[in-house]
């Protein structure tokens, strides 16, 4: 809320700097956003005396003028009607700037030198006038800086939804006057009625008192409709409201004032002077102020005559019976509406206006008439109309202060202080909450409605708090702690350390998943975040794989579409995404537009899914690579990264987690991957995934400009909250490994991994690990021949090999090779 | 052959050998010579065989001579061979000389991602005083988002809530990581000192700052004796830890309908170091999270009896406090991840 101090004033003397008001108020929980200097911007506008005022020889639409700032007198061309000799003026001088950047030189119109000029309120951005010169009161000083005498500080104060009582500068001077015990001065709120007696003329009848539980009518006669004087047009300006009219101006500046929002109709297009309060008919419409035709529904309260809704009850009035020039009579309603219906009605019509926010909030019940009245009073003062004898009031009986038991000491012991129980009466008095004791039991609400729970206890041991009728945030004890503790100075809490019971130890639920991002940081790949919310090409290029996600720790399997958003905020954000290439893709494709051609990037992020009607969320790690595989250097061949890289990440990654060698098999079908270059892996029970480089098509329709890119995508074990492995250690062993190496020629289609089983089940219990080390093609092979090299490390744990043993292993490891893939050893 | 004649032979023959050995210009020349003049078939051998013919009285006479001759060879030889390895290992090193000013081959390092590790270094903060990290769906219910705590459906705090929902009945993304609050109470018995890392998501327009998705980090402290004294030494523990310790702190009444009394908690400006700048609003300070003690409603939802247990919760986005730590201006670079603004962070 803009609060400008000069107004502000109004309610309550303020000697502090604005500045330290600003602290203050912040301090006590009303936060200060910014300070602004209002104004700031009219600069070398002064205040000028009109001596003459004749017309321009040569445009009959301009006057020349001269004018008096202190000593000086200068000639003016000025476009205005509503000036004369004697009146006192804005002068913006040669060299001023005003709101919006205008600059004003020494010019000459049409002859005629002009030596600054006068200004408008509007062209001040003071009043709304902008077809004549704002004329100053008579006493204004000559020569006075306009910045001086009507520029103001505006305090833009963050009031918390609960502290709806805030809203408004009367609230606020009370939060002024608790933070430093200046008396409030409540405003002239009697309304002097002037006019004959309302008798009859209004009536109004509340059909749906439960969500409409007062509803206060006035009514003004015989307005003059016009502008509002100078000072409140300033001042509703300085506080952000654009100034209308003399009684539209008088709502708002008691909405302001009171945090009351009412509404004036004009008392012409009221059929009878009959007000209905009920809720709208089905398909009912109404032409809103901001002449927009809406359908309405029972959901919606309104304001009806007899003949149909004049608008839509606490958002916004209806375009029929608004106050106009021709208005002679006005009708007041300041009534309490059901805060949930209207932020309903404001949500499904996207209307926020500055009354609903309030109404939202709730209402003092004591303001529907203290509101009326008030109203009435300005709108008689700044119209010229009388205010008729007598209100209809459907609901006059106002309650009384709410009382609220609390137990000093247990404020003492939630907020970690000792307040003698008198300190703490004395702090809720700066509040304008008195206490007081009660004898017998007392019965402490420590929780309201839908979890109520009350305590009773020895009368000794709690207050009552009497809560005035505006703070309707405070119900339960805690939040009378919470008024003791805020005006008491959260800043004098004394901080300690806990010295309370320590909870037992427990693992990281990161452990493994930080075990996993350091490793692939370690092997040069950049993690990134990226948005879990995707759009649905990702989903059209990117469906599940019918094995993505399945379950390693014995979840429930996703499955089905996607989760949607129902109302998401674009296109581009309307899906949870169900893996992360696509995510990772989009990465890729955002830094080669940037230029960079060399790109490693992995995330750690979750897939979503179905699982029935539950969702189900599951770790993945994906990773991305594209460019040279290690940093270019001038003393280094570049390479390209490759699938035998994401294939060496994988690895890796199983040795960190504890996990089996990985083993890979081909991949096929995958739309988004290179057929011939993916491959499935898995190291059983702890990760399993794809790998590959993406599919040509893709690269192509995602548009990214890069040779190959290689992805990955794996299942991890513990990923959501498992603990790295905890080395065993094993004995060196004390006999030497035997190396020796084969190279087998066999058909190209035959996969090394087969190669590799056949060696491993052939050997014999002296095999230790096998190691490939060589692919050849070519001459002198046949066309379709490879030969791969293998190295057999063999070793016993008892003793030295004899070179009986190692050939016995090598011949039953040549022979199964023959026999599974008709391999022969190559010569 | 005579003693003379010998001895002559002997003299010569060290003469000889000392000047070729003089003469040699590498340690190979320099071997071939010791073979040749002092081996098995070598000449001093040679010139020993006569040795044989002189009178037995002569006899050690030579051998004398010839002793002195060996030892004056191998002394020679001893003496050139040093220099000449010398000037070798020299010529060697000479030639071996590099470019010491190039630059090294570089080793590849990633870069962590600034949100995870700036949540991770909260979490290890916090984990000093015992709390323990622990995670929850960012798939919610109504309840749990927002009922259970304290806001009840249509009340006007929703409005710091903007809702993303799904199509899942009766589920939304979770709006902030206070619900995981509700989770640990009922899954965790006092004392409790959890700590609550994770995505958020909110219908938000995105700018500088504003996101529709973030991180937070949410923290809950429950058991009998946790007061606001106990929060705002653990919140100061933290911003000293996180943004250096002669950071001045402030604590301040705030606003959150799941705790009650409400506080906002603010660090000296980062920027200007509290005398007032533009990014600090000229206050001097900055909110970096809020907090409060834990609502009895929620203690209730969570289980627990709001008479016998108390404490306190905070919340704090991840991004705001790694904007603060690494001076980023806009939100919007965390999830853009471009490598340029990713890769200091390695």
């Amino acid at each position: 809320m803009r609060v400008p101090l000069s107004w502000l004033r109004d309610y309550v003397e303020i000697e502090l700097e604005p500045g330290v008001l600003a602290e203050r108020l912040t301090l006590l929980g009303m936060e200060v956003k910014g300070i602004e200097r209002w104004g700031a911007d009219w600069q070398l506008v002064v205040v000028g005396e009109l001596l003459t005022v004749e017309k321009h020889p040569r445009a009959d639409r301009l006057s020349l003028t001269t004018v008096r700032i202190g000593d000086e007198v200068r000639s003016i061309v000025c476009g205005a009607t509503n000036i004369r000799p004697g009146m006192r003026v804005p002068v913006a001088l040669p060299g001023a700037v005003l709101p919006g950047g205008r600059r004003i030189e020494r010019t000459e119109k049409m002859g005629v030198p002009s030596d600054g000029m006068l200004c408008s309120g509007d062209e001040l951005q003071l009043t709304t006038d902008a077809d004549g010169i704002l004329i100053l009161p008579g006493d204004t000083p000559l020569g006075a800086d306009l910045s001086d005498l009507y520029g103001d500080i505006v305090l833009d104060v963050d009031v918390k939804p609960n502290r709806g009582d805030a809203l408004s500068l009367v609230g606020l001077a009370r939060e002024v006057s608790a933070a430093t015990g200046a008396p409030l001065r409540w405003p002239e709120t009697d309304a002097p009625e002037t006019g004959p007696a309302l008798d009859g003329r209004l009536s109004v009848e509340v059909r749906e008192p439960g969500l409409c539980s007062r509803f206060v009518g006035r009514w003004v006669s015989g307005v003059r409709v016009g502008p509002a004087p100078d000072r409140v047009q300033m001042r509703l300006r300085a506080a952000g409201l654009r100034p209308v009219s003399n009684v539209v101006d008088a709502s708002n500046y008691v909405m302001l004032e009171l945090g009351k929002p009412t509404h004036a109709f004009d008392a012409a297009a009221v059929a009878d002077g009959r007000i209905v309060v009920r809720r709208a008919a089905t398909g009912e419409h109404l032409v809103t102020l901001d002449h927009v035709d809406r359908t309405l529904d029972p959901e919606i309260l309104v304001i009806a005559d007899p003949s149909g809704p004049l608008g839509l009850a606490g958002v916004i009035g209806g375009a029929a019976s608004e106050v106009s020039e021709s208005t002679t009579d006005v009708i007041l309603e300041s009534a309490i509406f059901d805060p949930v219906t209207i932020r309903r009605t404001g949500q499904r019509l996207g209307l926020r206006s500055e009354a609903s926010l309030r109404f939202e909030k709730g209402q003092e019940v004591r303001l529907a008439r203290i509101g009326a009245d008030r109203v009435a009073r300005l709108v008689a003062e700044w119209s010229g109309g009388s205010i008729l004898a007598g209100a209809v009031d459907s609901a006059p009986d106002e309650p009384l202060e709410a009382r609220v038991a609390f137990r000093p000491a247990r404020v003492n012991r939630l907020l970690g202080i000792e307040l003698a129980r008198a300190d703490q009466q004395a702090l809720l008095e700066r509040v304008g909450i008195a206490t007081e004791e009660q004898d017998g039991s007392i019965d402490v609400v420590v929780s309201a409605e839908p979890m109520p729970l009350t305590i009773g206890v020895e009368s000794a041991d709690a207050l009552i708090a009497l809560v005035p009728t505006w703070r309707r945030d405070l119900q339960v004890e805690v939040d009378v702690a919470e008024e003791i503790a805020r005006v008491h100075g959260y800043e004098r809490i004394q901080p300690i350390l806990p010295d309370t019971p320590m909870p037992a130890h427990r693992e990281s639920p990161l452990a493994l998943r930080d075990l996993v991002r350091d490793t692939l940081a370690g092997a040069g790949l950049t993690e990134v975040v990226t948005s879990a919310l995707v759009s649905t090409r990702h989903l059209e290029t990117f469906p599940l794989p019918a094995d993505a996600g399945e379950p390693l720790d014995g979840d429930e399997r996703a499955a089905g579409t996607p989760i949607g958003v129902t109302n998401p905020l674009s296109s581009e954000h309307a899906i949870l995404r169900q893996e992360l290439i696509g995510s990772l893709l989009d990465v890729v494709g955002g830094n080669l537009r940037q230029g960079r051609s060399d790109i490693a990037i992995f995330e750690v992020g979750k897939g979503y899914g179905r699982a029935g009607e539950t969702a189900r969320e599951w770790w993945r790690l994906a990773f991305a690579l594209t460019g040279s595989a290690e940093p270019p250097a001038w003393n280094r061949v570049a390479r390209p990264w490759d699938l035998d890289d994401a294939k060496g990440i994988v690895e890796l990654l199983c040795r960190r987690i504890g996990a089996l060698v990985p083993s890979y098999a081909p991949r096929l079908g995958d739309p988004i991957l290179h057929p011939g270059r993916a491959a499935d892996v898995e190291s059983a029970g702890h990760l399993r995934g794809r790998i590959g480089e993406l599919h040509p098509a893709v690269v192509d329709a995602w548009d990214l400009r890069a040779e190959r890119i290689v992805v990955g995508e794996l299942a991890i074990r513990g990923l959501a909250a498992g603990q790295p492995p905890t080395v065993r250690s094993t004995p060196i062993d004390r006999f030497p490994v035997v190396e020796r190496d084969i190279a087998v020629v066999v058909d190209a289609a035959v996969p090394a991994a087969a190669l590799d089983a056949t060696i491993r089940g052939a050997a014999g219990e002296l095999l230790c690990d096998v190691r490939l080390f060589d692919i050849y093609r070519g001459r002198p092979l046949g066309e379709r021949e490879r030969s791969l090299a293998f190295r057999l490390l063999l070793q016993a744990p008892d003793r030295t090999l004899t070179d009986e043993e190692i050939e016995a292993a090598l011949e039953a490891v040549t022979a199964a090779l023959a026999a599974s893939h008709g391999a022969h050893l190559r010569a | 052959m005579d003693l003379a004649s010998l001895t002559a032979d002997l003299q010569r023959l060290r003469d000889v050998a000392l000047a070729a050995i003089e003469a040699a210009s590498d340690v190979a020349t320099l071997e071939a010579l010791e073979v040749a003049s002092l081996g098995k078939k070598g000449e001093l051998t040679l010139v020993l065989r006569g040795i044989g013919a002189l009178p037995a009285e002569d006899r050690p006479r030579v051998g004398a001579v010839a002793n002195d001759v060996r030892a004056a060879i191998e002394v020679a030889l001893e003496s050139r061979g040093g220099d000449l390895r010398r000037t070798a290992l020299a010529a060697r090193l000479g030639a071996e000389t590099v470019d010491v000013t190039t630059p090294g081959r570089p080793i590849a390092r990633g870069a962590l991602h600034p949100i995870v590790e700036t949540a991770g270094r909260i979490a290890e903060i916090f984990g000093q005083f015992g709390f323990v990290v622990s995670e929850g769906p960012e798939i919610e219910d109504d309840p749990t988002n927002f009922q259970m705590l304290n806001i009840p459906q249509d009340h006007p705090a929703r409005d710091l809530w903007d809702t993303l929902y799904l199509d899942l009945p009766g589920r939304l993304l979770r709006t902030h990581t206070s619900p995981g609050q509700i989770r640990v109470m009922r899954a965790e018995r006092p004392p409790i000192r959890a700590l609550l890392p994770g995505r958020c998501y909110r219908y938000e327009a995105v700018d500088a700052s504003h996101a529709s998705e973030f991180f937070q980090v949410e923290g809950l402290m429950v058991d009998e004796g946790t007061t606001m004294g106990d929060l705002r030494g653990l919140l100061d523990e933290f911003a000293r830890a996180m943004f250096g310790h002669d950071k001045r702190t402030r604590f301040r009444p705030g606003y959150y309908p799941f705790t009650e009394p409400s506080v906002a908690f603010d660090v000296e400006c980062v920027v200007c170091g509290g005398s007032g700048c533009p990014a600090c609003s000229r206050s001097g300070w900055m909110t970096i999270l809020g907090a409060g003690m834990v609502h009895p409603v929620v203690l209730q939802y969570g289980g627990l009896d709001p008479e016998r247990y108390q404490g306190f919760a905070f919340g704090m986005g991840v991004e705001r406090i790694a904007n603060l730590r690494h001076s980023v201006g806009d939100l919007r670079l965390y999830m853009e991840n471009d490598l340029r603004f990713l890769e200091p962070f390695a």
